[in-house]
């Protein structure tokens, strides 16, 4: 009898490790992750991949100082949401030598290197460029972001208008959508960095890519007449905003812009999400923004907005890595797309149908992104100050009349010039 | 005879060093939690340190930034900032708490709901006061400009959190909203302490509440006023919660409500709408906010040991 017992035991010990799950933790900034990390798990779990997935997203402006202190304490999860390298283009890769892009989780050996150990063979080179340092790949690219003029369906057929091809056109159009008292844009003045995405947004199309290659290159400068035109542009469309928009937050935005309150938006793709949320009838449409003049083609300013990265002291590694060798996967990509409704990085993926708008904007990402971007993913994101930093208080203060376009213009150049290479030659 | 004269002389140098062992946990929670973060982040202000992985020491470098380089227009304001926070939070507290001190001591019916009232933004969370601030100040349908609009007065509407002009001055009013309360009932406490047999005499000798108020009474409290100046000095200083709140951490509209504590955040980790420039940078913001309030401090424990003193 004992025997039996025993032996009884034995069995259910036995049989209860086999079914044991491997917990694998996941941080990230992106609350609108959770149900996909869900899925993932069953999908892995339904094909014998014995692992959990515990997925804690973090508020955006404190993840990275969250994660930081937990990777110098000794800890971390084990996998996490990771930023891009900021990257010169391909034809500075000179500089790029001379001037190495610093990403703290790898020069403190926080990341465990992915060659080898997972098939990146779906993404392009253009976004694998920016995860990886030396020839070692340091993360699994999760999403492009497109950042462009988002706009109301309804109100655009209701004043039989089109989306503009030129700046000229763009203007008209908010003419006449005054006349018939509706609010062009809505702008959300008091989240400085909506303003800094807005300028970038701008850029591609007007100056556009070939003027910022030539700046990236050295070959001009923040203060040339074209780009202080431009800014000149962008601080006249603010007639068009809604009254008093330097108190409007980006949270009124989204609140605003899907109950009809204004015609058009500066915003991503991933704002949709909330948009649909406040209202889920809500049609709405996206076009680039429209160059200065007809015959140059539009561009859309589109970054990767990160990967995901195996802590390097993980203690459960294999299982870790089962869960990223599944996001590299094309199922993984539409899965992602279905989910969030947001771009996935994984190239040839079919957008799902039931999203017509993110259809439009994964085809215009795959064949009108701008090769040569400032803002958010580019070059000037590796010194100290960015651009980041310097767009967005001083878009702000030229927005209420505080700083000129040509001085704002002056102020980035003086900002920059003190560590770009290319503008120390 | 001698090893008892020694166990003696132990049992004598223990007791009279105990007194060491009661502030050990003391010391040792202090040592913690202020001394060691205090000495690692003056340490850290002397390195170029993204926050993960390998310090770069680069001596003053950060203090130069800081000073003389390319921060120190967004330094220099902070601190004007800071310090135009600190006035106007005194003249929003320190009066106006004397003021209803004096009249909820003067047993008027209803003193205890008004205790209530004036103390309950105190409890509420600043996030929560930010957050419900943040909607009641709403250009275009917040009740507050609807409130103006409907009695009249349009000429005041306007965006509040979004005016170069108005939003720290908006800021300065709720933060002193929030913690007036706790400054009525400090002085309303210290009121209390005055012998009433004082009051009791001026009274009788003819003296109205006024006279008595401003003979017996303020000067009876003026310590106090001086402790809770010098305190308030310090939390001006320190500010950063109702900032945040309000305007997140680009402390707009184009930095015009940025203190030295939005700065520090801004520096040491980055947020929307700024990149990081290292937890180096920060520290040094916030050794010189050290340096700036320290010579308070000092003037507040001298203070303190003088009353103590005096009591004695």
């Amino acid at each position: 009898m004992k025997k039996l017992f025993a032996m009884l035991l034995l069995a259910v010990v036995v049989i209860s490790f086999s079914f044991a799950q491997e917990k694998v933790t996941v941080w990230g900034w992106r609350p609108q992750d959770v149900p996909l990390w869900q899925k993932v798990e069953r999908i892995l779990q339904s094909r014998g991949v014995k692992v959990s997935i515990d997925y804690q997203p973090f508020l955006s402006s404190e993840y990275f100082s969250k994660l930081y202190a937990t990777l110098q304490g000794g800890s971390g999860p084990d996998i996490m949401y990771t930023g891009r390298l900021p990257k010169f283009p391909a034809f500075r890769s000179e500089i790029e030598q001379k001037y190495q892009a610093s990403y703290p989780l790898i020069e403190g050996n926080f990341l465990l290197p992915l060659d080898g150990k997972v098939d990146f063979s779906n993404f392009p080179d253009s976004t694998m460029n920016l995860i990886r340092q030396n020839g070692t790949t340091w993360g699994v690219p999760f999403a492009n972001q497109i950042v462009g003029i988002f706009y109301n369906t309804e109100i655009f057929e209701k004043y039989n208008l089109k989306e503009p091809s030129t700046w000229d056109e763009l203007l008209a159009l908010c003419d006449k959508l005054l006349k018939n008292k509706v609010t062009p844009f809505y702008v959300s003045g008091k989240d400085a960095w909506t303003l800094a995405m807005q300028n970038a947004i701008v850029s591609v199309s007007y100056p556009g890519e070939d003027w910022i290659a030539k700046l990236l290159n050295g070959e001009t400068r923040f203060t040339d007449p074209q780009y202080v035109e431009m800014l000149t542009a962008l601080n006249d469309l603010k007639k068009y905003y809604q009254k008093d928009f330097s108190a409007n937050s980006l949270a009124e935005l989204d609140m605003a812009f899907p109950m009809g309150q204004a015609a058009m938006v500066f915003d991503g793709i991933f704002g949709s999400a909330n948009w649909l949320q406040s209202n889920p009838d809500f049609k709405f449409g996206f076009f680039p923004a429209p160059p200065k003049v007809k015959g140059v083609n539009p561009k859309v300013y589109v970054y990767m907005d990160g990967s995901l990265a195996i802590y390097a002291k993980s203690k459960h590694q294999a299982a870790a890595l089962e869960v990223l060798k599944f996001t590299a996967t094309p199922e993984f990509g539409k899965l992602f797309s279905e989910e969030t409704g947001e771009m996935t990085a994984v190239k040839g993926v079919t957008m799902p149908a039931d999203k017509p708008v993110l259809v439009e904007c994964y085809k215009a990402a795959m064949s009108i992104a701008s090769k040569s971007i400032y803002w958010t993913g580019g070059p000037f994101d590796m010194g100290k100050p960015t651009v980041y930093t310097i767009l967005s208080p001083n878009m702000q203060a030229m927005y209420l009349g505080m700083l000129s376009p040509a001085d704002f213009a002056a102020k980035i150049q003086d900002g920059v010039g003190i560590w770009y290479p290319p503008f120390k030659k | 005879m001698t090893a008892k004269v020694n166990v003696v002389h132990k049992e004598y140098a223990v007791k009279k060093h105990l007194y060491l062992l009661m502030i050990v946990p003391a010391l040792v929670v202090y040592t913690l939690f202020a001394a060691y973060p205090f000495i690692s982040s003056l340490s850290l202000s002397f390195f170029d340190w993204g926050g993960v992985g390998p310090k770069k020491f680069i001596g003053l470098q950060n203090y130069q930034m800081i000073l003389h380089g390319i921060l120190s227009q967004e330094f220099y304001r902070a601190v004007v900032h800071n310090a135009i926070y600190f006035i106007g939070t005194w003249a929003l507290t320190i009066i106006p708490g004397l003021f209803f001190a004096f009249l909820l001591n003067s047993g008027l019916k209803g003193t205890n709901i008004f205790k209530i009232i004036f103390f309950f933004p105190n409890v509420l969370p600043i996030i929560v006061i930010g957050f419900l601030f943040s909607l009641l100040l709403n250009p275009q349908w917040g009740p507050i400009n609807a409130f103006l609009r409907g009695i009249g007065l349009e000429a005041l509407v306007r965006p509040w959190l979004g005016d170069v002009k108005f939003a720290f001055p908006t800021i300065i009013v709720i933060s002193s909203w929030k913690m007036l309360g706790f400054y009525i009932l400090v002085f309303l406490a210290a009121m209390l302490s005055v012998g009433k047999d004082q009051i009791e005499a001026a009274r009788l000798d003819g003296a109205s509440e006024m006279h008595i108020g401003w003979s017996i009474v303020l000067p009876h409290i003026f310590p106090t006023v001086v402790t809770l100046t010098i305190l308030k000095f310090i939390g001006a200083f320190n500010v950063f919660d109702i900032v945040y709140a309000m305007e997140g951490t680009q402390a707009g509209p184009a930095g015009a409500t940025d203190v030295l504590g939005t700065l520090f955040y801004r520096l040491a980790f980055g947020g929307l709408g700024s990149t990081a420039m290292g937890m180096g940078l920060g520290a040094a913001v916030v050794s010189l906010i050290f340096v700036i309030v320290f010579p308070l401090s000092i003037l507040y424990v001298f203070i303190l040991d003088r009353r103590m003193g005096g009591i004695e």
